[in-house]
């Protein structure tokens, strides 16, 4: 089992920074209009979101592995609720790397593997340094490839 | 190929008057502002609609002369649009279903629209407005034929040898019609709250009589029942007439269906692309041994049809029948089930007792801070729901009885709910991923459940679902889903390289 870049907690840890900013910039319009407690509502609401979001940044982190198996892929994520996923070469339609703003100033990078199903039809794999992206994108294009032959996904 | 000419009065008409009459309004509402500097009265007003349905008129006409389509031995290519032009070609062997449907004047004039279904993309991926009726059957008949010989052709000889033999006029063999007892059955049966909106007008006729509580109850209970009453008409007429004349047939490899009584549908399932078979019994259904079918192929959106998803469905008949049917479709056992773990019960029972304390306690709030207005046999109202605490442990064992799955030599079948029993059947090489799910309640010590949802390429209803298995079955499940995908996979690729004996069924479901 592969885990992620640890640089990763970095990324999602901004992302929580940013959530939190907005739930205290709400609190603080919510006070000013209607409550008129206190700007100390809207430290504490921000405060708790940040905390909250940072204990859930180190769990996702730690939950979060993944494997390239013989015959599929398979995932293990989610802080609440564990999602096990295994979605099988034959049905990868097609792979993308993604790099967004924060993951580029990072150097990380993801993966997103599309499938035909109606459920989990996309799996993104974050927290890849950009090689190893492009090496699993190779790959598992590659295996896509290998295994379908002329079976039809749909 | 054109389009029937007749569809140009058809389309201008209908489309005509809707923009007439929406410029007709636009120009009321705004005839006593000052948003326009000429007065929009009279004639004005009647020249704006005539020109803009004139307009309409025109954008028919060239819609006509635009639109070419053709089906060949490639696939079907069209050629449309009026300001942006587009041509698209739609390669045989991607096409899932090709449904024809007629509203009653559509049958008057003798044309229908015919919708050509991928797997691809959100929307229809054909749609011919409007072919003659004939024209239209010719459509399906040829993209059945051509699909048959394309993929001879491409991926193997024998096939070719097989078409040869039954060229012509296929033969027609009917699966199932629904007979009028049976549609009569089933319209009584049916109660569909998706017609509320429909009944939106309905509550203003209701007498109602404020002031008194006992008054404001006895209101109410009426409301609810006339809300109830009339539900049930909607449906059972809506029912009656989306189903009047079912009839399913089979043409070689594909399934047929016809029904409709003013809105006329006939449409076709390939068998090579079945993705699931779900069978329904609801409480009632399963008292009297009867049963509903589904078959779903990945061809149309979520919600895009009448029936939400799923069009070809045998819509009642006795259990053994429906059986029978789903195995003609797919040959499968069915099984027995394995419960989930009685433990899982006895988390229900605790979900139940849960669920109706907080009602309960959020009643009681309710009353302490508002006050309960009203006689004094309500004042014990907030304590109602733990009244319905000796059913908690019933509901729990009814929900737990009802679920199931099982893994069979080439289908997974799964068994879920008590009110709409639904069993569905997933060939295992039409998995396309497996996902296991532990909510945190799941994942406490004490219950130690997990969820797998077995996901297909369906596009109608939900993925199948092994629901609170143990921990450690859930995991051998996931892994055993793949590795199933895969024997069943490599069987193919071998029965693909040498030739098989078993004839359509293995020819069909290959491709």
């Amino acid at each position: 089992m592969e885990t992620l870049n640890p640089r990763v907690r970095l990324a999602w840890a901004i992302g929580a920074v940013v959530t939190a900013a907005f739930l205290g910039v709400g609190a603080a319009a919510t006070d000013r209009f209607v409550l008129g407690v206190g700007l100390w509502i809207a430290v504490t609401v921000a405060g708790l979101a940040l905390a909250l979001g940072l204990v859930f940044v180190v769990l996702r982190y730690r939950v979060w592995r993944f494997a390239v198996r013989d015959d599929d892929l398979y995932l293990e994520r989610g802080v609440l609720t564990r999602v096990n996923t295994v979605v099988p070469y034959v049905r990868v339609q097609h792979v993308d790397t993604q790099r967004g703003p924060v993951e580029r100033a990072l150097g990380l990078s993801s993966v997103v593997v599309y499938t035909a199903g109606s459920r989990g039809a996309d799996v993104t794999v974050p927290g890849l340094t950009p090689e190893r992206a492009d090496d699993l994108q190779e790959q598992l294009r590659r295996l896509a490839i290998e295994s379908e032959r002329e079976i039809d996904a749909v | 190929m054109k389009l029937h000419p007749v569809s140009i009065p058809y389309r201008g008409l209908s489309r005509g008057a809707s923009v007439g009459f929406m410029l007709f309004f636009v120009s009321q509402s705004l005839a006593g502002t000052d948003a326009i500097p000429f007065a929009l009265v009279g004639p004005t007003a009647v020249a704006i609609a005539v020109l803009g349905v004139a307009a309409v008129v025109a954008w028919e006409v060239a819609y006509y002369r635009r639109f070419e389509y053709q089906l060949g031995d490639d696939g079907l290519e069209l050629a449309s649009g009026v300001l942006s032009r587009r041509n698209r070609e739609i390669p045989l062997r991607r096409i899932q279903n090709v449904d024809i449907s007629r509203n009653v004047v559509q049958r008057a004039l003798g044309i229908a629209a015919v919708d050509v279904e991928t797997a691809g993309g959100g929307t229809t991926e054909a749609s011919l407005r409007f072919v003659g009726y004939d024209e239209a059957k010719r459509l399906q008949r040829e993209i059945q034929r051509l699909k048959r010989g394309a993929g001879g052709s491409a991926a193997e000889g024998e096939d070719g040898e097989m078409t040869a033999s039954d060229e012509g006029a296929a033969a027609e063999e009917e699966l199932f019609a629904l007979a009028t007892e049976e549609l009569l059955l089933l319209s009584a049966l049916s109660f569909d709250f998706r017609y509320l909106s429909l009944l939106a007008f309905g509550p203003a006729a209701v007498p109602f009589v404020p002031g008194f509580a006992e008054l404001a109850f006895v209101g109410g209970v009426m409301l609810v029942a006339v809300l109830l009453v009339g539900l049930w008409a909607i449906s059972s007429a809506m029912t009656f007439a989306r189903y009047y004349g079912f009839r399913l047939t089979r043409v070689d490899d594909e399934l047929r269906y016809e029904r409709g009584l003013l809105q006329r549908y006939d449409g076709s399932i390939p068998l090579a692309k079945v993705q699931t078979v779900t069978l329904t019994e609801n409480v009632l259904m399963r008292r009297v041994g009867y049963a509903t079918l589904a078959v779903e192929t990945a061809g149309y959106a979520p919600g895009q049809t009448p029936s939400g998803g799923s069009e070809a469905a045998v819509p009642l008949a006795t259990r053994e029948r429906v059986l029978g049917l789903a195995r003609e479709i797919e040959a499968f056992d069915l099984p027995t089930f394995e419960r989930p773990p009685e433990r899982a019960r006895t988390r229900y029972a605790v979900r139940y007792g849960l669920v109706l304390a907080g009602l309960a306690g959020g009643l009681f709030s309710v009353r302490e801070l508002v006050g309960f207005p009203g006689p004094d046999f309500l004042a014990f109202a907030p304590f109602a729901p733990l009244a319905l605490l000796t059913l908690a442990p019933v509901a729990a064992h009814l929900k737990w009885r009802n679920r199931g799955y099982a893994v069979g030599e080439d289908h997974a079948v799964t068994r879920n709910g008590f009110w709409d029993r639904t069993i569905k059947v997933v060939p295992l090489y039409r998995v396309q991923t497996v996902i296991e799910t532990r909510t945190p309640f799941q994942r406490r010590r004490r219950w130690r459940l997990a969820n797998v949802v077995i996901d297909t390429a369906s596009s109608a209803g939900s993925a199948a679902l092994a629901a609170d298995l143990d921990r450690e079955t859930a995991a051998e499940l996931r892994e055993l889903v793949g590795e199933k995908l895969q024997a069943s996979l490599a069987e193919r690729r071998s029965e693909g390289t040498d030739s098989s004996p078993d004839g359509t069924q293995g020819n069909a479901r290959r491709d």
